[in-house]
């Protein structure tokens, strides 16, 4: 068995009179990317500022592969996007990134080799003369994205990757998440929980500075019962709950958001509900525009009933 | 709900596979096991990639010498103290020369460099290192004050010293950053003395001979000189949020740390050997000092320089970035 990569015990941090994390303990081990919810001012940024030894935390311990953070044996391995970090306007986005390479051990020629792939990555080639000055925010976040991916490390802490990014820019940065994730663990941070239940298998949720796990684990362990997201085109709220109530083994619809339906039921009941609710929606004449299982991660995390 | 993970092949070379539990809680919640695969592969540590201290070292001050030299603020800075420095070179230096190749004008001048405070002009064997000695003392302290004032702080503000302690430690940053600052400064005392040596050669070239020893020995002492106020902006740097809050804060600690010693100093005089923390304290003795025997108080910047550092490489690890 595979010694955690991240450990944390008690881990306490306290700015001047305000809690921000309180007796967090998790082991993470290496795999699937994880990602890492909660409100504002719940303590994700400390979180990840802790691990990436930017902070120190007031209290408790912390272990990255066996090192404390900031350890010289964690050079290379580690890895992290932090929140709002700019690279330096004096000099080019190839002269820092040749030079950060340089420090994980890369030789000059290496690290151009590397950077290159980074900066292409990116679709950043073309700027890699430029100063950041010149940039615009998606291009300085994307280069601030291809930084952490230098030298491939172990573990890469991101702190809100997507945000302020355009589509075709969440994109690519979700399809090197996915192709880089088989060697190297990720820890996302975000507040786009759409993008954390594509990309991530398993969630840390911080509330208050307070890690949440017993409230998810019994979600996880409610097997018998099962949902349904629904997704309808404009559509009669009341007499869709009614009539999706009427079907067998359904235990609850609820209506939390203008035409969304999540739909409880039995599986042992009735284990084809979905093909039930699409025959119901033909009978009807309606229109739906997605149908999915399970909860979303939003209803998951901040709607437990 | 835990998904079951392709299984995908295993690279060659630097990885090995982890397989185990892919997540779990210390002693609360057991979440479900994994498959054993090889989406828990690590990268290895590679020996051969770590650099050492030393190496870091370099690397960091090699980026701030061409942030020094190849930057657009970095040639701003020493256009600035070129133009300074031809204006002393111009001026006082060849007006201090002038008077003294005059027939006589040694013992007629005595006085008059007496009264603006070159005293010591006739304890040098070439009049130009003296009054060059004179500027340098006050000119390279007031330049470190200001040249070295952003070690860390718009960095660390900036976030980019994040970037950089991802895969450095602070005590290799800190330490490479004044050694880069160092650099720059000692090549910019050299730069000033050897403009110096070309204005006497101009004057006289068969002073050459004479001349370098005292040359080396001006440079030498320079840098040690100039070494505590770069430990103190290296300190405060560390601490303060911008270049010009460290050279507020040097200028007001200097002043209020003198007088409150020199005060102590005066009721208590057990406490007079406080003034060794000062620095920039022997300054005034150094002018009456020429040649080699400036050494003799190189041991006073030296400690001085070792207790800053103490205290910012102290600050530089419990700061958050």
């Amino acid at each position: 068995m595979s010694s955690p990569i991240i450990q944390c015990q008690q881990l306490k941090h306290v700015y001047s009179d305000k809690v921000a994390l309180n007796d967090v303990n998790f082991e993470l081990d290496a795999g699937e990317p994880i990602g890492l919810v909660g409100p504002n001012g719940a303590g994700k940024t400390t979180l990840l500022s802790i691990l990436s030894g930017f902070l120190r935390p007031t209290s408790g311990t912390v272990r990255l592969f066996g090192h404390p953070p900031g350890a010289a044996q964690l050079n290379g391995k580690v890895s992290a996007l932090p929140q709002d970090a700019r690279l330096d306007p004096g000099f080019t986005l190839i002269e820092q990134l040749v030079f950060y390479a340089r420090l994980q051990g890369l030789t000059t020629q290496q690290a151009i080799l590397e950077v290159s792939r980074v900066l292409e990555a990116f679709a950043l080639t073309e700027a890699a003369h430029e100063k950041p000055g010149v940039l615009s925010h998606g291009m300085a976040k994307r280069a601030a994205l291809a930084q952490a991916l230098i030298g491939k490390p172990a573990l890469i802490l991101l702190d809100e990757p997507t945000a302020g990014l355009d589509p075709v820019n969440v994109r690519i940065v979700r399809s090197i998440i996915a192709e880089q994730s088989s060697a190297t663990t990720f820890i996302i941070s975000s507040h786009d929980l759409t993008e954390l239940d594509r990309l991530c298998q398993h969630i840390l949720l911080l509330e208050n500075g307070i890690l949440q796990t017993e409230k998810i684990q019994i979600n996880e362990q409610q097997s018998a019962t099962r949902f349904i997201t629904l997704q309808m085109e404009s559509c009669p709220a009341l007499e869709v709950s009614a009539r999706f109530q009427a079907l067998e083994g359904i235990l609850q619809v609820t209506n939390p958001q203008k035409n969304e339906f999540i739909v409880a039921y039995n599986a042992d009941l009735q284990p084809n509900m979905d093909l039930q609710l699409m025959q119901c929606i033909q009978t009807n004449h309606w229109q739906y525009r997605q149908l999915s299982h399970g909860k979303t991660l939003e209803e998951k995390l901040f709607f437990r009933d | 709900m835990v998904s079951h993970i392709q299984h995908l092949p295993v690279p060659q070379g630097r990885y090995y596979s982890a397989p185990g539990k892919c997540f779990s809680w210390v002693n609360k919640v057991k979440w479900a096991e994994l498959p054993t695969t090889v989406n828990s592969r690590l990268l290895i540590e590679d020996k051969t990639m770590q650099p050492g201290f030393f190496n870091h070292l370099l690397l960091i001050c090699q980026f701030e010498i061409k942030r020094g030299f190849a930057t657009r603020k970095g040639l701003l800075s020493l256009a600035a103290f070129a133009v300074i420095w031809y204006f002393i070179l111009l001026y006082p230096l060849r007006f201090a020369a002038g008077l003294l190749t005059q027939e006589n004008g040694l013992n007629q001048n005595l006085s008059f460099f007496d009264f603006i405070g070159f005293g010591s002009i006739q304890r040098w064997s070439i009049p130009e290192f003296d009054v060059f000695w004179h500027f340098a003392l006050i000119i390279f302290p007031m330049l470190s004050v200001t040249l070295a004032a952003d070690q860390t702080c718009s960095d660390r503000e900036r976030g980019t010293l994040r970037f950089i302690v991802m895969r450095s430690s602070r005590d290799r940053v800190f330490f490479g950053r004044f050694t880069g600052f160092m650099f720059i400064q000692a090549l910019l005392i050299g730069a000033a003395a050897f403009s110096t040596l070309l204005l006497i050669l101009y004057r006289d070239a068969t002073l050459f001979s004479s001349a370098l020893p005292e040359l080396l020995a001006l440079i030498v002492n320079l840098i040690l000189i100039i070494l505590p106020f770069t430990a103190m902006m290296a300190a405060l740097s560390a601490q303060v949020k911008s270049a010009r809050q460290a050279t507020v804060w040097a200028i007001l600690i200097w002043t209020f740390m003198a007088g409150m010693i020199s005060g102590l100093a005066y009721y208590l005089p057990a406490l007079d050997f406080l003034k060794f923390l000062i620095p920039g304290y022997q300054l005034s003795d150094l002018a009456q000092l020429s040649g080699w025997r400036t050494l003799q108080l190189a041991y006073i910047p030296l400690l001085q320089s070792l207790i800053l550092l103490a205290c910012g490489r102290w600050i530089m690890t419990r700061q958050a970035l």
